[in-house]
């Protein structure tokens, strides 16, 4: 499954979050969207994910304009998980987990024992198959993330794309969702997106990084070419100390911001 | 209760439905109750001994006449209308995502008010040769449709103004407020300014009322009764669905647009059919969908059912307390709605957990 953007100019009424950005997502690879607060990643997402129509261009999947996609036979393909989702009142975890085999049941087929079998898969891979009798509202968020991204793969799409999937969670439940992604993607090949504030988690699990500031692509490539001293201080404002770890992957080591560092420059001239 | 097998279908099919055998027993049962009640009691008391012999027709004349073309129409209308309002509720208030909606907070029951006061009004200026009696006979069997057109057009505008395709829940529900508070001033208006002719029976029909409604009222409306159960068949999973973030329900490839634009059309035509044959009858739509949400918490399709069975019962309980509250006079059952389901409503809030 390719999946291309080509020129796409994307936004909400007048304003245009992101403009002329081509890209293409890597099959079978974990793909980390990158870049500061309200620089386009999300917008992206939706646009990959064909939730968001682009103004210009288009998003392509296996050679098919999103558009004259059903929105099915799409979701075979595609599942999004968006950020943060809220709840229905007093749905149950197992109930949200069955959603995601809506494009295999349609309407009035009742689930079979395939959708039965890969509800109780995505449960367990997830780590919540304990909680799937009780209401998804009574769990912390981070055992609620774990039941949104359940449903999201018991769709069993070939690519998924997940929206900031490690916020709100504590150290411990980010890693434990990054690492099932890794799993996922090796075990049966995967395509995963996934926008992340945290670039050490970026660096450690993805194979592809793409940066964005200001709705433009800066960068993209393996973790290394990407995450530099230089690309950090562009686009975040930070200066940054990068070291290669044992495994080759970056790791950036933050000693303050730029405006910072400038003002320091700044003041030492002053007091020369 | 079903257990919670029921809950993802996984049992055959013959075992949900075996499920379901004994709660639609109970309603059955619960429903003929309500009808013995409804036409045993009333104005002209009957006794038991009669209400059996008309069975066995030994019975005729009075007894017959009050029973067949009064009491037992009325009855089943009073249930009718109950499922209508109820269903409409509960479609609204889960494509709304919020527990206040309803067909009279939306300007739906107000658009259908609208036209039917004109209606009656229109029909007072051109056929006042008839007897007014005989007139209102007449009318309400147009109401209806009319209402109909009336309540079509609201959402129409709802669905247009708070931006058609690329609609929210909570515009869609602000844009409906605004609009009832319009059309509900408007009503009052027209009724101000050429009423006078007319005033007590637009009056009783703006209450909500079953008085004077019989087995031709019922006639104009089961056609739209099964229509919308059916269409509440194919609406289950979709409202399901529709209770998650746009983005989700999109991305796990629901037509969002079609099946919301569908359900509120399938609402419009529940309650607006409703309003036309006993006019804007609120509260039901609002309180039925929170008793059968607590009733059942999890599950949608439950919830769908137990709305029908408790809207059919509330509304004839309702009707059946107005006719016997103050005899010989009737409370019209919008007004009774109103004094049971408004406390009922705060007692339900205040207890929310």
């Amino acid at each position: 499954m390719s999946l291309v953007t080509q020129h796409i100019q994307m936004g909400y009424a007048d304003s245009i979050v992101i403009d002329d950005l081509s890209v293409k997502i890597p099959q079978q690879q974990i793909t980390a969207l990158i870049g500061p607060n309200g620089c386009g990643k999300s917008t992206l997402l939706r646009g990959l994910a064909g939730l968001l129509a682009p103004q210009r261009g288009q998003v392509v999947l296996q050679n098919k304009a999103l558009p004259s996609w059903s929105r099915q036979a799409l979701a075979l393909q595609v599942a999004m998980l968006p950020q943060k989702p809220v709840a229905p009142d007093g749905a149950l975890v197992r109930q949200l987990v069955n959603y995601g085999r809506f494009p295999y049941q349609g309407l009035l087929r009742s689930a079979s024992r395939e959708d039965l079998e890969v509800v109780e898969w995505a449960m367990k891979r997830t780590g919540i198959a304990h909680y799937a009798d009780k209401p998804v509202q009574a769990l912390s968020g981070g055992e609620q993330q774990r039941v949104w991204i359940a449903m999201a793969i018991a769709q069993q799409a070939q690519i998924l794309l997940l929206d900031e999937p490690t916020t709100y969670l504590d150290w411990g439940h980010q890693l434990e969702i990054l690492e099932l992604l890794s799993q996922l993607n090796r075990e049966q090949g995967l395509t995963v997106v996934m926008s992340l504030h945290d670039l050490n988690q970026a660096a450690q699990y993805s194979d592809y990084v793409i940066a964005m500031e200001q709705g433009q692509l800066i960068a993209q490539g393996t973790p290394v070419q990407v995450i530099t001293p230089q690309l950090l201080s562009r686009v975040f404002k930070v200066r940054a100390q990068v070291v290669p770890q044992d495994n080759g992957k970056p790791y950036c080591i933050a000693q303050g911001t730029v405006s910072a560092a400038d003002l320091a420059v700044a003041s030492e001239k002053e007091v020369a | 209760m079903p257990g919670p097998g029921i809950v993802l279908n996984e049992a055959p099919w013959y075992r949900s439905l075996s499920c379901l055998v004994g709660p639609v027993l109970l309603f059955l049962m619960l429903l003929l109750g309500c009808l013995l009640l409804s036409i045993t009691l009333g104005a002209s008391e009957l006794s038991w001994q009669q209400i059996v012999n008309l069975f066995t027709a030994q019975e005729s004349g009075h007894v017959e006449r009050v029973v067949w073309q009064l009491r037992l129409p009325r009855a089943l209308l009073a249930a009718m209308v109950g499922i209508h309002f109820a269903l409409a509720g509960f479609i609204l208030q889960t494509l709304t995502r919020n527990p206040l909606a309803d067909a009279g907070i939306l300007g739906i029951s107000a658009g259908a008010s609208f036209t039917a006061v004109l209606a009656i009004l229109g029909a007072s200026l051109f056929v006042s040769g008839l007897e007014s009696h005989r007139q209102s006979q007449m009318i309400l069997g147009y109401l209806p449709l009319l209402a109909m057109a009336g309540g079509v057009t609201a959402a129409g505008l709802i669905y247009w103004l708070s931006g058609a395709a690329r609609l929210t829940p909570l515009r869609l529900i602000l844009t409906g407020v605004v609009l009832a508070t319009i059309l509900n001033a408007l009503v009052t208006g027209v009724l101000a300014l050429w009423g006078h002719s007319q005033t007590e029976m637009i009056v009783e029909w703006l209450a909500g009322s079953l008085h004077g409604r019989d087995w031709q009222h019922l006639a104009v409306l089961w056609p739209w009764t099964l229509s919308g159960l059916t269409a509440c068949i194919l609406l289950q999973r979709p409202l399901n669905l529709l209770r998650l973030e746009d983005d989700q329900v999109l991305s796990i490839g629901l037509n969002l647009r079609l099946w919301r634009l569908f359900a509120l059309i399938v609402a419009t035509l529940l309650a607006a059919s409703a309003v036309g044959v006993v006019g804007p009858i609120g509260f039901m739509g609002l309180v039925v969908p929170h008793i059968c949400r607590r009733l059942s918490p999890h599950d949608v399709q439950q919830q769908m059912l137990l709305c029908v069975a408790v809207g059919a019962l509330l509304m004839m309980l309702a009707d059946l307390l107005g006719r016997i509250i103050i005899v010989p006079y009737e409370l019209p059952v919008g007004v009774v709605c109103a004094m049971i389901g408004v406390p009922f409503f705060l007692y339900l809030l205040r207890r929310q957990p």
